[in-house]
């Protein structure tokens, strides 16, 4: 069985900070840099933006840099990179997805979770953690975006998202087909 | 300033048909699937108007594709044939035509807009085929008015 990889980096990550850190009350709040309107909301700890009358979880998905096909039954493990620098952590939670994303947000299809510790460092030290998913049978042909977090543990660290759009394509019963042009037509 | 525009050349180059000529067209797309499969591949002409774009059905040709099970996007190229039906048998007018094709139940398509120039439909005699159906009407109407008109004079 052919292991398939996909690799994000959630960048640098720190611990909240004890009591004055709390990083924002639920609210409208303005993007300093695109002058955008954002909403916080603390208990998913995300920003949204508005569209039409949904709230929409700002931009943490992006183009993927490459595709994986995978089938059901296959194998796909997905890899996260990141920084930490603070005091020691227990418990931070990496969190991997995959599933559909759209205007609605992200429909969560398949979860895996590993629980990490971080040890203390004044400098940013560089982690790695990854989950393998193995397809389940009925997976649908839209199931392509995935996205990883981390969050939570002693003390907590905010929560750091990222993720990729359109990363998988599902090999199913039906056929996926991609870059079909016309080579050229002539008379016979 | 220097402007650095770069005009890609079409993908197709327009060419010239007769009607009753059969146009091969070939394709190159990747695949994956996770069984063996078959696929129905469809070409043809088109025509665009303010209501859109609108195949010539009778003109559209098919072809069956098997595609063996990969789980990579793999290469492939195959081709479908369709004729030139005239217009006098129900098919295409003579006149400049985009080509379409795609592949059925798939999200597959590709298309270019006025690629075929058809010519050959008969052009010089007076064409009544557009008027036939009022000519018809018009003369069961002059069989049947004065029959109703004698019906009420009595």
């Amino acid at each position: 069985m052919e292991l398939k990889t996909l690799a994000l980096d959630l960048g640098v990550i720190r611990v909240l900070q004890a009591g004055d850190d709390q990083p924002y009350q639920a609210g409208w709040y303005v993007d300093p840099i695109t002058g955008q309107r954002v909403y916080y909301d603390p208990e998913t700890q995300n920003f949204y933006t508005m569209a039409g009358g949904v709230y929409i979880p700002l931009g943490y998905m992006n183009p993927a840099p490459k595709q994986v096909a995978i089938a059901p039954g296959e194998k796909l493990r997905i890899t996260i990179s990141y920084k930490y620098s603070g005091p020691a952590i227990t418990g931070a939670i990496e969190y991997f997805c995959v599933g559909v994303y759209g205007a609605l947000g992200f429909d969560e299809k398949l979860v895996g979770k590993n629980t990490k510790n971080l040890p203390a460092s004044t400098t940013p030290a560089a982690y790695t953690g990854s989950y393998t998913f193995t397809m389940p049978a009925d997976v649908g042909s839209n199931w392509d975006d995935i996205y990883c977090k981390i969050y939570n543990g002693s003390p907590s660290v905010p929560q750091n998202l990222f993720g990729y759009e359109n990363a998988l394509v599902i090999v199913g019963k039906d056929p996926t087909i991609s870059e079909f042009t016309i080579a050229d037509f002539v008379k016979v | 300033m220097v402007l650095d525009i770069v005009l890609a050349p079409m993908a197709l180059a327009p060419k010239t048909f007769n009607v009753g000529e059969t146009i091969r067209v070939t394709v190159s797309f990747k695949y994956a699937v996770g069984v063996n499969t078959t696929v129905r591949l469809l070409a043809g002409p088109y025509y665009s108007n303010i209501f859109g774009k609108h195949v010539v059905s009778t003109c559209v040709g098919r072809a069956d594709i098997s595609l063996t099970a990969v789980s990579t996007p793999t290469p492939q190229t195959t081709e479908v044939d369709f004729l030139l039906v005239p217009k006098a048998n129900g098919g295409i007018d003579n006149g400049t035509y985009g080509l379409r094709v795609w592949i059925e139940r798939t999200n597959a398509v590709a298309e270019q807009d006025n690629v075929i120039i058809v010519s050959g439909n008969p052009t010089g005699a007076f064409d009544m085929s557009g008027i036939l159906p009022m000519v018809m009407m018009l003369m069961m109407l002059g069989m049947v008015m004065p029959m109703v008109t004698e019906g009420a004079a009595e």
